[in-house]
């Protein structure tokens, strides 16, 4: 070989070596990182009450003159484009009915009166009095009572979990535990103060929850939750892998480069990654992610300015109410995307998405709920990389066929390392909401699994 | 059949396949020809295509309500600790705003300064189109028209210091413009479209009509944000009618453009200026900034209807979702002052003219539509974003707008007789009327040059 051969080959095997390493960085798993036990709130650390307050809604007059008054002032909605239903957003035709609804028919007192009936509290973590409410079995007859962290997301809150709670905290017949549920408001939403310095992301929210529960006098428990709740406990499970007996989440997905290479290959052979009745869920990618693009306006805008959207969703009702509203026909059913009426009435009532539009409005939290996209997709959470980390407790995923994403259970292991329960159900992205009943069945069976597991771990 | 001789089958394969698409990215196809659609309401046959007058008169009822709503205003979320327009609109700032648009700002003085031109509505194609047409002083020079259009947030308002500009001589020129200022169907007091549909090549066919209405066959062109893509779909559509194009919003958006950038990552100087490298790399630190400061367009693309309320019933609310693009899009060094630059370079009362002409006509929502129109696959399908502008053109770049490589324009601009760079941003004509009215009329005498040199009859 001539010596120009020599030096071209040594050059490519340089470059080779070289890239070899950059993909195999790519790959690599990052470390745990360490979180600061930050100070989120306006007070001072030596002023602040660590007291656990009982805490009941409580809503002055004014504030319900206020709204009705601007409801009645609501100024008119510009007619949908001609054959259009909800396909450019929200109808307004359709809001005109549900604005109707709330100023003539829906009863403020008697929904204070509703979503008072489970005990509430409030408690100062990091800084941030941080609302919850806290229901135990009444008679668990026996069983074993296990404490249950349940968190919702945007544009949720505790209300989608008001018919959920009663079913984990009855005992069943045939299984011998039963929960004690703390569902407690996101940092910035609904009744929970929200964090006056910068940086409060995901990860972040799952110390301040870890914390909680630890203030609450639970060392160990199992958390559940969907939407920003699904991320934040899949944190826990990842940062604090001591205290979570077991992960169940019903929005498990997993956005590596391995797995979206993965999704790539696979898309030549789908049946080989999921049973034929699910290939529609994935595949074709191309059409997926142009539906993701087409719903996710929202998060790109709250990511990036959610100070500026937030100061006229706090100041409309009626703007706030199909800013949220909208999300509940096109996630808990994108056909209901061609229907006049939103399809809303077919899984739901008036009242109890007004129930839910209510606690943003009453509590001015619209703008700091939003801010929870900027902060989890800001740089700094960026470069921690916690998503790459691996989840070895035991997990659960629920898959829901009308939620955003689907993600089959062979790529989930990628990341959810431990999944000792795996289902399909044909229902939306607000679980909780739509199907209580399906959703609390699976939890119970479950986190049965994970009690088996942490059994034979122990007699192992 | 051996490995090697595979490989080749596949490197062949590869090489044939990116040679047609090559040659696919090269070639432009022809302009297509569009269907004139009715837009409104009621019977074609019966369209009133009369000129009427038209005046700014807002009912008392209007500022009442708005006073109401503005000493109402609920109270606003306080900035995160050491944050200024990082998160979006500074609240601190919004409030200094609401208190001079309740406490100084005066409505009716305003709606003089609104009526000092002469404005018109006509119909077209069944909406009531809007516009502004001052004609020069008597004078012997030439008088060439020129018709200018407004983007989002902006409005018409934003021409009211370049107007008087344009149409008054130069010592040097001999020529002086006659302007119609128009607004977009669905903005200010164009009627919006009742069916779906209305693209920016749809809105090209509306403003030819209007200029035709108006007595004018063959007429000059200058638009940024919006207007500058709707113009330059009339340009592609309709060459026959435009004498020239100035555009303060020049992009190119064709394939091949997009190789040109990313082999331009190795070597920056093959289609940039040296001088204006920073402003398009690092690519991936232009690919950040554009991501950051584009979430309201993915929005209004996907889901106007949805964010149209609130933005239509709280004023407030209006005010901060227009202004925060005033900071950043003027300069995005603003992003990091609490008063968003804002006070340097504009006056509270001029802004809030444009943020009060999508108040009181109630046209937000409607505006924001034309995003969805435009993204989406029946009008990008079209392509008319490709093809190049055959047409006399001129590319005003201002320095914290969004900028086009030199070697990039000639793509789409291949008659681009001017290309001027200035300080300024986004809302040129608004910030630096004088340097743009400037560049208007050296653009101009070029066109007419070489439209003269054409033996072309104005």
């Amino acid at each position: 070989m001539s010596y120009a051969c020599l030096i071209v080959t040594a050059i490519v095997v340089i470059i080779l070596l070289k890239l070899v390493n950059k993909i195999r960085n790519l790959f690599k798993i990052p470390a745990v990182p360490y979180l600061e036990e930050t100070w989120w709130g306006p007070r001072d650390k030596s002023e602040e009450d660590d007291s656990i307050k009982p805490f009941t809604i409580n809503i002055s007059d004014e504030v319900i003159e206020d709204l009705q008054h601007r409801l009645k002032k609501a100024r008119p909605f510009i007619p949908p484009l001609e054959g259009i239903q909800q396909q450019y957003g929200l109808n307004t035709n359709l809001l005109n009915k549900i604005v109707e609804f709330w100023r003539t028919e829906y009863n403020w007192k008697e929904r204070e009166t509703f979503l008072n009936k489970f005990p509430q509290f409030v408690v100062s973590v990091q800084g941030l009095r941080l609302h919850y409410i806290h229901v135990k079995p009444e008679n668990p007859e026996g069983r074993k009572v296990l404490p249950l962290l349940l968190l919702h997301g945007w544009p949720g809150s505790v209300r989608e979990f008001y018919d959920i709670i009663p079913m984990l905290t009855t005992p069943r017949p045939g299984c011998n535990f039963v929960f004690e549920v703390i569902a407690p408001s996101l940092p910035g939403y609904g009744f929970s103060e929200a964090a006056v310095r910068p940086g409060l992301g995901a990860i972040q929210a799952a110390l301040l929850f870890k914390n909680l529960m630890i203030k609450l006098g639970f060392p160990k428990f199992y958390i559940q939750g969907g939407d920003w709740g699904a991320i934040i406990i899949h944190h826990m499970g990842t940062l604090f892998p001591e205290q979570i007996l077991g992960l169940h989440s019903n929005m498990c997905s997993v956005n590596s480069l391995k797995s979206n290479i993965k999704l790539f290959f696979y898309s030549f052979w789908p049946t080989l990654l999921v049973s034929p009745e699910h290939v529609h869920k994935i595949y074709p990618r191309l059409a997926k992610l142009a539906n993701l693009v087409l719903e996710t306006g929202y998060m790109h805008l709250q990511a990036t300015k959610p100070d500026t959207v937030g100061v006229a969703l706090n100041d409309s009702p009626v703007g706030l109410a199909a800013y949220i509203i909208e999300k509940f026909i096109t996630w808990t059913n994108p056909a209901w995307k061609e229907l006049e009426d939103g399809g809303l009435t077919k899984k739901y009532t008036y009242t109890a998405l007004l129930d839910n539009v209510m606690i943003y409005w009453i509590t001015n939290s619209i703008t700091t709920s939003m801010r929870l996209y900027a902060e989890t997709m800001s740089a700094a959470n960026r470069t921690l990389q916690v998503d790459s980390i691996p989840v070895t407790v035991p997990t659960a995923a629920a898959r829901f066929t009308y939620d955003l994403t689907y993600s089959p259970t062979v790529l989930l292991k990628e990341k959810f390392q431990n999944i000792v329960h795996a289902s399909d159900y044909d229902a939306g992205h607000f679980a909780a909401f739509e199907e209580p009943k399906i959703l609390s069945d699976d939890i119970f069976t479950a986190v049965e699994k994970m009690e088996l597991f942490h059994k034979n771990q122990h007699s192992s | 059949m051996g490995a090697l001789q595979k490989l080749f089958i596949i490197f062949a394969v590869l090489a044939i396949f990116v040679g047609y698409r090559l040659n696919n990215l090269l070639q432009p196809s022809p302009p297509p020809k569009l269907e004139e659609k009715w837009w409104g309401r009621g019977d074609p046959a019966g369209e009133d295509k009369s000129i009427r007058t038209f005046k700014v008169h807002v009912a008392d009822e209007v500022l009442k309500d708005l006073k109401y709503r503005l000493s109402h205003a609920r109270p606003f979320t306080p900035p995160l600790e050491g944050i200024q327009q990082q998160y979006g609109m500074n609240t601190n700032l919004l409030k200094e705003i609401v208190d001079f648009w309740t406490t100084k700002y005066n409505w009716r003085e305003r709606e003089k300064l609104f009526n000092q031109y002469p404005q018109y509505l006509t119909s077209i194609q069944g909406l009531d189109i809007h516009y502004i047409h001052v004609k020069p002083k008597a004078t012997n020079l030439k008088v060439v028209p020129l018709l200018m259009l407004h983007g989002w947030p902006g409005s018409v308002r934003e021409f009211f210091d370049v107007i008087p500009l344009l149409t008054t001589p130069q010592t040097d020129k001999n020529f002086v413009f006659e302007v119609i200022v128009a607004a977009i169907p669905g903005y200010g007091f164009s009627q919006p479209a009742v069916r779906p549909g209305l693209s920016p090549a749809h809105a090209a066919m509306i403003f030819k009509n209007l200029m035709k209405r108006l007595g004018f066959d063959r007429f000059y062109i200058q638009g940024g944000d919006f207007g500058a893509i709707i113009l330059q779909n009339l340009a592609v559509l309709y060459p026959e009618v435009v004498l020239g194009f100035h555009s303060n919003m020049c992009t190119v958006h064709t394939p091949l453009s997009y190789l040109k950038t990313m082999v331009g990552a190795v070597w920056p100087t093959l289609f940039t200026k040296a001088e204006h490298v920073e402003r398009v790399y690092p690519l991936w630190e232009s690919f950040v900034h554009r991501l950051r400061e584009t979430g309201y367009l993915h929005l209004q693309a996907t889901k106007p209807d949805t964010l149209g309320v609130a933005l239509n019933d709280s004023p407030v609310g209006l005010a901060a979702y227009i202004l925060e693009k005033f900071t950043t899009g003027t300069n995005i060094s603003h992003q990091s002052r609490e008063d968003g630059g804002l006070k340097q370079y504009y006056d509270y009362a001029d802004l809030l003219d444009n943020v009060m002409l999508y108040w009181i006509t109630g046209s937000m929502p409607t505006a924001v539509r034309l995003y969805s129109e435009t993204f989406n696959k029946n009008f990008m399908s079209l392509g008319t974003g490709r093809m190049p502008v055959q047409v006399p053109s001129a590319c005003a770049r201002f320095r914290n707008d969004f900028y086009t490589s030199d070697g990039l324009l000639k793509e789409i601009f291949p008659n681009l007789l001017h290309l001027s760079d200035h300080e300024g941003g986004h809302f040129a004509a608004f910030q630096v009327p004088d340097v743009f009215s400037r560049d208007v009329f050296v653009a101009i005498e070029k066109f007419e040059n070489f439209n003269s040199n054409l033996g072309a009859k104005t």
